[in-house]
């Protein structure tokens, strides 16, 4: 955790003079551009929207709505649920009983049928991983950023979790037991993150600030003054 | 912990040993967002669901290893489209032929796209 060179977003905003009060940008990624003559796939996949938009089974306006909400809302809605979870405990206590309920109560509804909610204490910490493909709370967290799509993190989470942890600057103390869950189709996972000292009083708004993605997922942990 | 058994998919890889991770998120590029969001979309009207799209995934064998994660869900959801017949290879050979005569701009016009094709 005090390895800078593990931490894109301390790193991000060293290069970028990062502003905190800037809306967002702790919880979604930079694209990257596209460069190049358009692959054979891209060209397939907008093939297949032309088709089927043709046929009347989309619209070009459904897409693009869809877009947008992986863009703008859906990388936004986990740290506010997280969020309230730290302030109100009886939240917290619904969340842990059936994620799917809890965050339909925050007009969220989520796309799989389970979300489970799993909780760091100071003797447990929990890492999520879907070591089949890519399955992640995208209606909480957004679209799964590109590591946690790869082989190399689907492998190794499930039989390394320390090393991988510290791979990201994360170090937790040899008495806390690790556990990693594996998500599927049907079933997703969320960590909620123990809440830092310091954060007193702290307003929901304030708390989803420090709650990023990466502590949701539990390869890091939320800090203040990152 | 590398031996797979037969019964193992390509998808099939927890456990297996791996190199370092790169830690960056490097987002999305557009066309990525465009077929992350074709695919939501066909979810949404009912059109595919997930398990029908892991299974062609799973179903690429070796060629899974290969490809990059969305050239894995863009050939998956062909195949399901396909198979449930809303519309044909030959449809969509001449719509990607289509699409692609599109970025062919005349030459006179200087096009950054061909300059770099070359």
């Amino acid at each position: 955790m005090s390895n800078p060179n593990f931490d894109y977003y301390a790193r991000a905003k060293q290069e970028h003079g990062h502003d905190h009060n800037h809306d967002h940008d702790d919880h979604a990624p930079v694209n990257e551009h596209d460069n190049g003559p358009p692959s054979d796939y891209e060209i397939m996949s907008r093939a297949m929207q032309e088709l089927l938009e043709e046929k009347g089974l989309i619209t070009a306006e459904q897409v693009r709505r869809r877009m947008e909400l992986f863009d703008e809302e859906f990388p936004y809605r986990g740290s506010r649920v997280i969020a309230r979870a730290w302030t109100d405990p009886a939240f917290k206590a619904r969340l842990l009983a059936d994620g799917r309920a809890a965050c339909a109560e925050m007009d969220i509804v989520l796309e799989s049928e389970r979300l489970i909610a799993v909780e760091n204490t100071p003797d447990v910490h929990n890492v999520i991983v879907c070591t089949l493909c890519s399955c992640y709370p995208r209606a909480l967290l957004g679209m799964p950023p590109t590591w946690y799509k790869s082989r190399n993190y689907r492998s190794r989470v499930v039989f390394e979790p320390r090393t991988v942890l510290h791979e990201f600057g994360t170090v937790l103390p040899d008495h806390v037991t690790v556990r990693v869950h594996d998500s599927n189709a049907d079933m997703r996972y969320v960590v909620i993150p123990m809440r830092p000292e310091g954060t007193e009083g702290w307003s929901e708004e304030q708390l989803a600030e420090i709650l990023t993605r990466d502590a949701l997922v539990g390869v890091t942990v939320p800090r203040i003054g990152r | 912990m590398s031996d797979k058994p037969l019964n193992r998919g390509p998808h099939d890889i927890g456990g297996e040993a791996a190199g370092p991770i790169d830690t960056t998120d490097h987002g999305m590029k557009f066309w990525e967002r465009q077929a992350n969001a074709l695919r939501s979309t066909l979810g949404a009207n009912g059109i595919t669901c997930v398990d029908e799209l892991r299974r062609a995934a799973e179903d690429l064998g070796d060629e899974y290893r290969g490809l990059q994660y969305f050239e894995i869900t863009t050939r998956a959801l062909r195949t399901v489209l396909l198979e449930k017949s809303i519309f044909s290879e030959e449809e969509l050979k001449a719509k990607m032929a289509e699409i692609r005569a599109r970025f062919n701009v005349p030459d006179e016009m200087e096009s950054p796209i061909k300059a770099k094709a070359r």
